[in-house]
């Protein structure tokens, strides 16, 4: 099911359940394990730090409806909130700083895009080199220190409120809404689907694939960007390591909501309520205070979990 | 239309290096004629409407369109001149919807940049379904529809870009008999607008019953126009091939049949099919045969342990098997599976790989795999199965359909099996080749295997058969001996009362 109305996303009934199932579980167990979880302040909370991962789940998504893979994503973020960090210090614009973590962002993308698209490296490869390219110009930057001494008009970004919903959460849902209209009411979507369903025929339609793919790359590398600014705000600081591991989280979600690595079978709702899965059970192992060790194997067993219920459903 | 063709192609040549593919080759295209196109693998056809559609560029020719010379170098080029081609593989996208489909690249804007106006799409799209009575909701996704339905999304797809030439190769390859009445009865409807159609086939039965005009292809070169009223099936057989060839194999006699291969008993499963009950001998082609979802290939992968079974017994010489594909290859059980090229062979490896991998654990007992050995037998299969290949390590993919069919043969040969299920085995293999295949099986059963024919061809089961189950509905509608075993009887059992 591709064309949904702008209702729900659309999208294999099938599906659903996997990731609703992992969902209703997780709250339902925490629930009862951890007394503080149900307090509205710990759901917006989990909302709140959600929105980091979504920027990042959202644009993985369409990645892999190509059959492709962002690996660089966390650390082009992590990258990007160094350059913003150190912008800002340095000329105290913070719009400034902002668009210069967005260029960083795209320049990556679009090197992701160009290396895959151009020069026909597999995905994986591609963005495992710039993964290292960029983790390493972090350290590089900062010395393995963190970038502190940030305006607090930063950290307003992810502090502030309107109409008492948190400032990240509107921003994440206009991204998200954004992406939705993006993948099924816009050619680019179409040409996604297209992507990881059929290349030929989107050859023999005349569009060129290699310039869908870069664009492809470039928006996850902007968003990257984009989260960037989120992030920072939520830490108000910078820190070389801040991101790692975020692409695992990503790539996590959107498998968790049922987007196929093949045939371009993706659905972006799932996507949102497998970011909103891995919060919950990401704050919740930190209400029961188990270690964040602990809390990658947990995330790693319910994608595990989610793609087998689904198996379960699409076997009958 | 007068005297004018719609389009012509006149002299054309065209070589790769070492093939002289096409070689002064003259076609014209009438408005409103379908215009077969007939000829052996590799006679050029293909090449010829590669270059028709843009996708190759002749070495030499001219191209007319209504009378007035033209170039096509490229893809849209053609376009623009109506010629589309309906592609044995689609060019759909599974998981977008049949409007979608329809408008791929050419979707059409909305006022806000980027976007597309879906209303417009959905009712552009109903028009031209509606068009070629095709009568579905253009916002089902593609993914879910079956063959027949994803033919007619691309016939809807190049009707959309004003086509009015249309290539179809080998378009009911993949149908059953219901849906290639309905293609046939829209190709009709295309006629009748004016729509020219150029149609590749294998099958005699649908040249005669569909041509306005044939024109036969061999060895690159035109070897005859002619029209289907003035010209008999063998004619037409002798033309393509260039040598008198039986299009019915006849086949020498069989030893009788020995003890029993393989016993189906009260067979149930949930693919569809209830209370098999089916037998075959060393030494016997049994076939099993009934229309397209009648049960024939689920049967066949129940039996080999492909599908889940509910109840009943598999016995195989004696020994109850069930539903494990290990067991029933190691007790010398072989599918050789409709689509070779995706389900039996590694078309990027060699001959000789795709010769030893089923007879890996057999030949290999220790798990070291020694090249020597296997080349050994790779060179005795290619012996004895006249694989047409220079060398074993030829990729398998470059050989021609009927020599890949041998390579799958022999992989289970050399693997030692002694009950062997084809399932279409002649499908996509040109008339010469068939009459080989058919030799491969007879050589089979003469050296005590015990073969099931899975065939929509209903002549070949009649020629090559022993016996037959013809299926109905999942269950096993009758069994014909052989002084039975005629198509009447076969289509007899097999429709729906």
């Amino acid at each position: 099911m591709s064309a949904p109305g702008l209702s729900l996303g659309s999208l294999p009934l099938s599906r659903v359940p996997g990731v609703a199932v992992v969902l209703v579980a997780l709250c339902a167990i925490f629930g009862v394990l951890s007394p503080g979880f149900t307090t509205p302040a710990n759901i917006a909370n989990i909302l709140s730090q959600s929105t980091i991962l979504l920027l990042l789940a959202l644009p993985m998504t369409i990645i892999i409806m190509t059959e492709g893979i962002d690996l660089s994503i966390g650390a082009v973020l992590t990258f990007s909130s160094i350059v913003l960090a150190v912008t800002v210090i340095a000329t105290g614009s913070v719009t400034l700083a902002f668009f210069t973590a967005l260029a960083v962002g795209l320049c990556f993308g679009l090197a992701n895009g160009a290396l895959v698209a151009l020069l026909d490296i597999p995905p994986f490869i591609t963005t495992l080199g710039t993964l290292g390219i960029a983790q390493g110009l972090s350290l590089l930057v900062t010395d393995g220190q963190s970038v502190v001494g940030i305006p607090p008009a930063i950290e307003h970004i992810y502090s502030g409120t309107v109409a008492g919903i948190p400032l990240p959460v509107i921003v994440a849902a206009l991204a998200y809404f954004a992406t939705h209209a993006l993948l099924y009411h816009t050619r680019f979507g179409t040409y996604v689907f297209a992507l990881g369903g059929n290349r030929e025929a989107l050859r023999v339609a005349g569009i060129s694939v290699r310039g869908m793919l870069i664009r492809v790359y470039a928006f996850g590398g902007v968003m990257a960007g984009f989260a960037a600014l989120l992030m920072t705000a939520r830490l108000n600081s910078a820190h070389p390591t801040a991101g790692i591991g975020m692409e695992f989280d990503a790539i996590a979600a959107v498998a968790v909501g049922g987007t196929s690595f093949e045939r371009g079978n993706g659905w972006l709702l799932g996507t949102l309520l497998g970011v909103i899965a891995v919060g919950v059970l990401r704050n919740g192992l930190n209400l029961l205070a188990v270690p964040s060790s602990t809390q990658v194997a947990c995330i790693g067993a319910m994608v595990i979990f989610a793609l087998f219920i689904d198996g379960l459903r699409s076997e009958q | 239309m007068a005297d004018v063709p719609l389009f012509e192609l006149r002299g054309i040549s065209k070589e790769f290096p070492g093939v002289k593919a096409l070689d002064d080759v003259s076609f014209e295209i009438r408005a409103g004629e379908v215009h077969m196109l007939v000829g052996e693998n590799g006679a050029g056809k293909s090449t010829l409407m590669k270059i028709l559609c843009g996708a190759y560029r002749a070495d030499r020719g001219a191209f007319f369109s209504n009378g007035a010379p033209v170039t096509i170098h490229d893809a849209s080029a053609a376009r623009q001149f109506g010629i589309a081609v309906i592609f044995q593989d689609f060019t759909l996208v599974p998981y977008l919807d049949i409007a979608q489909n329809i408008f791929l690249g050419r979707e059409f804007a909305s006022r806000v940049p980027g976007f597309i106006d879906r209303r417009r799409i959905y009712a552009e799209a109903k028009r031209v379904l509606d068009g070629i009575g095709f009568h579905i909701d253009p916002r089902e996704p593609v993914h879910g529809l079956g063959v027949a339905q994803q033919q007619m999304v691309e016939i809807a797809k190049a009707l959309s870009q004003d086509a009015r030439i249309l290539v179809m190769d080998e378009p009911t390859a993949a149908l059953s008999d219901r849906e290639t009445e309905l293609l046939f009865s829209m190709i009709a409807r295309l006629k009748a607008k004016g729509v020219a159609i150029i149609y590749i086939s294998h099958r005699l039965s649908e040249v005669f019953a569909l041509g306005d005009r044939i024109t036969v292809l061999r060895d690159g070169r035109k070897i005859a126009d002619l029209l289907p009223k003035e010209t008999t099936p063998d004619q037409l057989v002798t033309l393509m091939v260039g040598r008198p060839v039986d299009t019915t194999y006849t086949r020498p006699e069989r030893p009788s049949p020995g003890e029993v291969a393989l016993e189906v008993k009260n067979l149930s499963g949930p693919s569809g099919f209830s209370d098999v009950n089916l037998t075959v001998r060393a030494g016997e082609i049994v076939g099993l045969c009934g229309l397209v979802g009648s049960g024939r290939t689920e049967v066949a992968r129940a039996i080999f342990g492909a599908d889940r079974v509910t109840s009943g017994e598999i016995r195989l010489f004696g020994e109850p098997i069930a539903e494990s594909i290990e067991t029933a290859t190691r007790r010398g059980m072989a599918l050789i599976p409709e689509n070779r090229k995706t389900q039996g062979l590694a078309l990027a490896r060699s001959v000789g790989d795709n010769i030893v991998l089923a007879g890996l654990r057999k030949m290999f007992p220790s798990g070291i795999f020694v090249p020597r050995r296997a080349l050994k037998a790779a060179h005795a299969v290619i012996d004895k199965l006249r694989i047409a290949t220079p060398t074993p390590r030829r990729p398998v993919g470059a050989l021609s359909g009927g020599n890949q069919q041998k390579v799958v043969i022999g992989k289970w040969l050399n693997a030692d099996a002694k009950f062997f299920i084809f399932d279409e085995p002649t499908r996509g293999i040109d008339v010469g080749a068939k009459s080989e295949i058919f030799r491969l099986l007879d050589g089979l059963v003469h050296n005590g295997a015990a073969v099931l024919m899975i065939s929509s061809e209903q002549i070949e089961i009649v020629h090559i058969c022993d016996r037959a189950y013809v299926m109905r509905s999942g269950r096993i509608a009758g069994e014909l001996a052989h002084h039975e075993l005629t198509e009447a009887n076969i289509v007899r059992l097999g429709i729906h009362q």
